[in-house]
């Protein structure tokens, strides 16, 4: 088992054993074994179709691995399974997964939902979440575009966008699948900053699926990398700075 | 002709289709459509008698003119009527089809409670407005509250099933995401799924808005109220011309509404259509 830290020791985060998917006749990955510590940021690198984003989906519990088992500690509420740890689980989709025809703020305020139960949202998110929200959207360089239709906006700003929406949640757990994909040098730079200050400053353990090794060597702790060839061949290391 | 690169794949031809893979739902719904086409042709065989069709058309249509404007008062009052019978009818059938649409979608409620949804849906519409409207009459008597009862249970019919088909076929990506970020079915449906089918049910609203009032029209005929009873007794006494004017207010109502619906439908599509391009 690859680990930073035990499995029983009180900082540890995320739990994997012996994780495997397979897709149609074919494993993406097998026999898994991860231990890590709360508050460290872990690239996950390959080629593409390697099985990256599905590992994030496993993590996120919208995708039930073939094989093996994924656990949460959490210091206050004890060991959780990926379904059950969703409302602190904070989610960067691929596809941002936001509503086009629904503005800026509401799909950032959306990140809070598992907060409240379905009729104090109702109506509305109260006046400080609001708030709160705006000063993400704010910080991400997304005021003048706050009230906007997401559809309006351009894939650059809707990155940011699901990615406030993210940073809004306040989750112990970030997944953010390409985060960056679409962001010019500045704000690549921005976005993986707060994520790495995140776990840093909060303890919020980050994984997030990059291409480019230079960021993976600026922002990351750990790397996580598949193999096409092998689906027992994924391996970890450590980012010495 | 330059060398190829040391780790490019190796050619291969081009992978054709068997038949059975080139079919998919467009083209087994047009064959099936087909074969109806060709199963239904009977239908055009008409009376066998010789008739001059062209000349019954001209005698028929020459009874609706010039048009009777002496009947407006009259006709505007029974047009308000059936104007409030067809909205009271269309708020009615939309508050109740939300429920019953979301249990009829497979995207929002279980297996198990889609078919019996579905099933009440059919059943409503099986049953034509007419007969809905005569069992509003057996209910409250003759009156336009019996035209409301009747409508909505006909308009439940559509409009569940318009709605249920909607939730269906918007991204429920979005309500996915959202349920993996800590929100609940109701949460997930109102942000997630909501936003996306709000543009299909304001226009199917609007248009069951606009049918209503078409089927308001007539359900008069059995007592249900509305421009229904004035039309029923311009028939009885071959009244054609005061015919004509109901229908011209009616046509001027139907088109005004149809409008109105282009108008919003138009500034929906207008708003989303750039962000499915790609953005500004």
């Amino acid at each position: 088992m690859v680990a930073a830290t035990g499995k029983d020791s009180p900082t540890c985060h995320v739990a994997i054993r012996g994780l495997g998917l397979r897709r149609g006749d074919h494993w993406l990955f097998r026999g898994l074994d991860l231990v890590v510590p709360r508050g460290r940021f872990i690239a996950v690198v390959g080629p593409s179709g390697v099985g990256k984003s599905s590992f994030l989906s496993c993590l996120a519990g919208l995708v039930t691995p073939t094989e093996g088992d994924i656990e949460y500690c959490c210091l206050q509420r004890g060991l959780h399974t990926p379904a059950n740890f969703q409302g602190h689980t904070g989610v960067v989709f691929q596809h941002n997964l936001l509503v086009p025809n629904s503005t800026v703020l509401n799909n950032v305020l959306c990140g809070r939902l598992g907060r409240y139960p379905w009729w104090r949202t109702l109506l509305g998110f109260p006046r400080a979440d609001r708030e709160a929200a705006f000063r993400i959207i704010n910080d991400l360089g997304l005021a003048p575009l706050t009230h906007r239709w997401v559809c309006e906006t351009s894939g650059g700003e809707q990155q940011r966008a699901a990615f406030a929406r993210a940073l809004f949640q306040e989750p112990e757990l970030y997944l953010a699948d390409e985060p960056v994909s679409n962001l010019d040098v500045y704000l690549t730079g921005r976005v993986l900053g707060i994520l790495r200050q995140e776990s840093l400053a909060h303890g919020r353990t980050v994984f997030c699926v990059l291409h480019n090794p230079e960021l993976v060597e600026r922002f990351a702790d750990l790397v996580l990398s598949f193999d096409p060839a092998d689906p027992a061949g994924w391996k970890v290391r450590e980012v010495h700075r | 002709m330059s060398p190829e690169p040391a780790n490019s794949p190796p050619v291969v031809a081009l992978p054709e289709l068997k038949w059975h893979e080139r079919l998919n739902v467009f083209t087994v719904t047009l064959l099936a459509f087909l074969l109806a086409v060709l199963a239904s042709l009977p239908a055009l065989r008409g009376s066998g008698r010789q008739l001059d069709y062209w000349a019954n058309i001209r005698r028929f249509l020459g009874y609706f003119f010039p048009p009777d404007f002496s009947v407006w008062q009259e006709t505007l009052r029974a047009l308000g009527e059936t104007f409030q019978i067809a909205v009271m009818a269309t708020l009615f059938a939309t508050l109740l089809s939300f429920p019953l649409a979301a249990l009829g979608a497979r995207t929002i409620a279980p297996r198990w409670l889609v078919l019996p949804a579905r099933l009440l849906m059919n059943g409503a519409r099986t049953i034509p407005s007419l007969v809905w409207a005569l069992i509003g009459v057996a209910i409250v008597g003759a009156n336009p509250l019996a035209g409301v009862i009747g409508l909505t249970f006909y308009s439940l019919g559509y409009l569940g099933k318009f709605f249920s088909d909607a939730f269906e076929s918007v991204d429920a990506e979005v309500a996915r995401g959202l349920r993996a970020i800590g929100a609940d079915r109701v949460q997930a449906f109102q942000h997630g799924l909501w936003p996306h089918a709000k543009p299909l049910v304001i226009s199917h609203v609007l248009w069951m808005l606009e049918y209503n009032l078409r089927a308001a029209s007539i359900i008069g005929y059995v007592g249900a109220g509305g421009l229904g009873m004035q039309l029923a007794s311009y028939y009885e006494y071959y009244a054609w011309e005061k015919v004509a004017t109901v229908l011209i207010f009616i046509l001027a109502l139907v088109t005004l509404l149809d409008l109105l619906g282009e108008w919003v439908r138009g500034r929906i599509t207008k708003k989303l259509g750039g962000g499915r391009l790609g953005g500004r």
